[in-house]
């Protein structure tokens, strides 16, 4: 009955026009993307029984919250354990799998809020709809790269600058059904209202999932020796452009793999840790021109330029090179970040924004071309799995970036270092983090042949390609 | 297969372009 999702039955035909790949993947990208703007529904769960205002029974902030932090921490985890089976069951399964967790983990959500169960809320979007994260995000990441062999980096760009794009449409997507539900009033079994909660994550969950199936229903993977027409395999090849393939427990035991998975982490712990403080950051930065409505737009402009610089840095990077392109977004970064306190005191907020736009586009551009760097250096044979699990770096890095600016301004404002300059050592710390990760990428050579995968070894390499 | 292209880019390319509206309308308070 599921055979439609087998790998063998995805191979496209001979007429299918491969542009319909990243709509494909953007399908459940732009998806997934709703983690993003998770926060959009903590202070709603935090007043399910209070209603305008919390009251003694609610969750906290902090138990709603931390929703989400499980939902990345199950991100990455999937990502890592499920990434061999997403390469070897093809992208049809993969994404159909995704698209039943993630929306299954809106269901259980909607339930959990209905019964005021925490453990459900944890349950559903956290482990569930983490899981459908983790699954979701890998699983067009090798089906690009097959397709595109020309402009790798432009294709998985796409589908990453979805899950950017996500949080566009997640965030006021989910303010505007809370509106209209919680003005419904509607009690469920005996049960009290959720201020239209319960139904947000119930009819988002089902917008999602018919995303997300039509996703999986126009995926496809190309046929044995399939090629883009006039497209030439270079006779001259990059130093760390690799024909060869390395399978993915093999990837693990090379040097690569983890200077990789430092250049991804140092990275995303540069930007994520200022994402998470931006608001309160500009806020005291410049006390007497920023306000809160201001400060949210701030975010706002920082999220546009976070998505865009994801197809534009991995598209640059088909043309310059994946080493290249992480080492300008190092030296950049670091410059950047000395700069950043600089324009606060001299009280330039012009300046300040245009810094952290810059930073931004470089940490979206991070996440996109990592993808294409790994298939430059292992192959494509295992590329989804071993980006699988690169992406605990990304766990790890949401962890560490916020906990080094929060506890080093914490630090400060206990030495008697005024609000405004509170950050400043934090973009400090930030500049060394991407000194570290410039050295990391540095260090990036080909792996050794002794790693590669020789035909006829006992790992198969996944149909259809 | 061009009408499948074109159906699917709308697809996708409408709510992303409504995300990007609603988010340059946030964004356009920092220039206020």
């Amino acid at each position: 009955m599921l055979s439609f999702l087998d790998k063998a039955n995805t191979v496209a035909p001979s007429d299918y026009n491969r542009f319909l790949v990243p709509p494909a993947a953007l399908c459940v990208h732009l998806c997934i993307g709703q983690a993003y703007a998770f926060s959009t529904f903590v202070i709603p769960l935090s007043h399910l029984i209070g209603g305008d205002k919390a009251a003694a029974d609610d969750w906290t902030e902090l138990q709603a919250g931390r929703t989400f932090s499980i939902a990345i921490v199950f991100l990455g985890l999937s990502a890592a354990v499920f990434g061999r089976w997403v390469e070897e069951g093809g992208p049809r399964r993969a994404m159909f799998t995704a698209a039943l967790c993630f929306s299954g983990g809106f269901l259980l959500s909607a339930v959990g809020a209905w019964l005021h169960q925490l453990w459900l809320l944890y349950l559903g979007y956290g482990v569930l709809g983490g899981c459908g994260l983790g699954i979701g995000y890998i699983s067009p990441v090798s089906t690009l790269i097959k397709w595109f062999p020309d402009r790798p980096g432009m294709a998985t760009g796409f589908a990453i600058m979805g899950f950017g794009g996500g949080a566009m449409i997640g965030g006021p997507l989910s303010v505007n059904f809370m509106k209209i539900f919680g003005s419904w009033n509607i009690p469920l079994w005996g049960h009290s209202a959720t201020g239209g909660v319960a139904e947000t994550f119930l009819a988002m969950g089902a917008i999602y999932l018919v995303y997300m199936m039509i996703g999986s229903l126009i995926v496809r993977i190309p046929a044995p020796g399939w090629a883009p027409a006039g497209y030439v395999v270079p006779v001259t090849a990059r130093a760390l452009v690799t024909a060869a393939n390395v399978e993915v427990n093999e990837a693990m035991k090379t040097r690569q793999f983890y200077l990789l998975w430092g250049i991804l982490c140092l990275n995303v712990s540069a930007g994520i840790g200022v994402l998470n403080y931006a608001a309160p950051m500009i806020q005291y930065v410049f006390p007497d021109h920023v306000n809160k409505v201001i400060a949210g737009g701030f975010v706002g402009f920082l999220s546009i330029f976070n998505m865009a610089g994801r197809l534009f840095w991995s598209s640059i990077s088909d043309y310059i090179g994946r080493r290249p392109t992480y080492m300008i977004f190092f030296l950049l970064g670091i410059l950047l970040y000395a700069i950043v306190p600089t324009t606060g005191h001299l009280g330039s907020t012009a300046l300040f924004v245009a810094a952290f736009a810059i930073i931004f586009t470089m940490y979206g551009g991070g996440f996109a071309t990592i993808p294409a760097y790994l298939r430059d250096i292992f192959g494509t044979m295992h590329v989804g799995a071993i980006h699988g699990r690169l992406l605990t770096a990304w766990s790890v890095a949401g962890i560490v970036g916020p906990e080094i600016v929060g506890r080093i301004r914490e630090h400060e404002i206990s030495q008697g270092v005024p609000d405004a300059d509170s950050y400043d050592l934090s973009m400090y710390i930030m500049a060394g983090l991407l000194a570290v990760g410039f050295l990391c990428n540095y260090f990036v050579s080909a792996v050794d042949s002794r790693h590669h995968f020789k035909a006829g070894a006992s790992v198969p390499a996944p149909a259809g390609e | 297969m061009t009408a499948r292209l074109i159906g699917a880019w709308l697809l996708v390319g409408i709510p992303l372009l409504w995300g990007v509206e609603q988010t340059l309308e946030k964004a356009a308070k920092l220039f206020q």
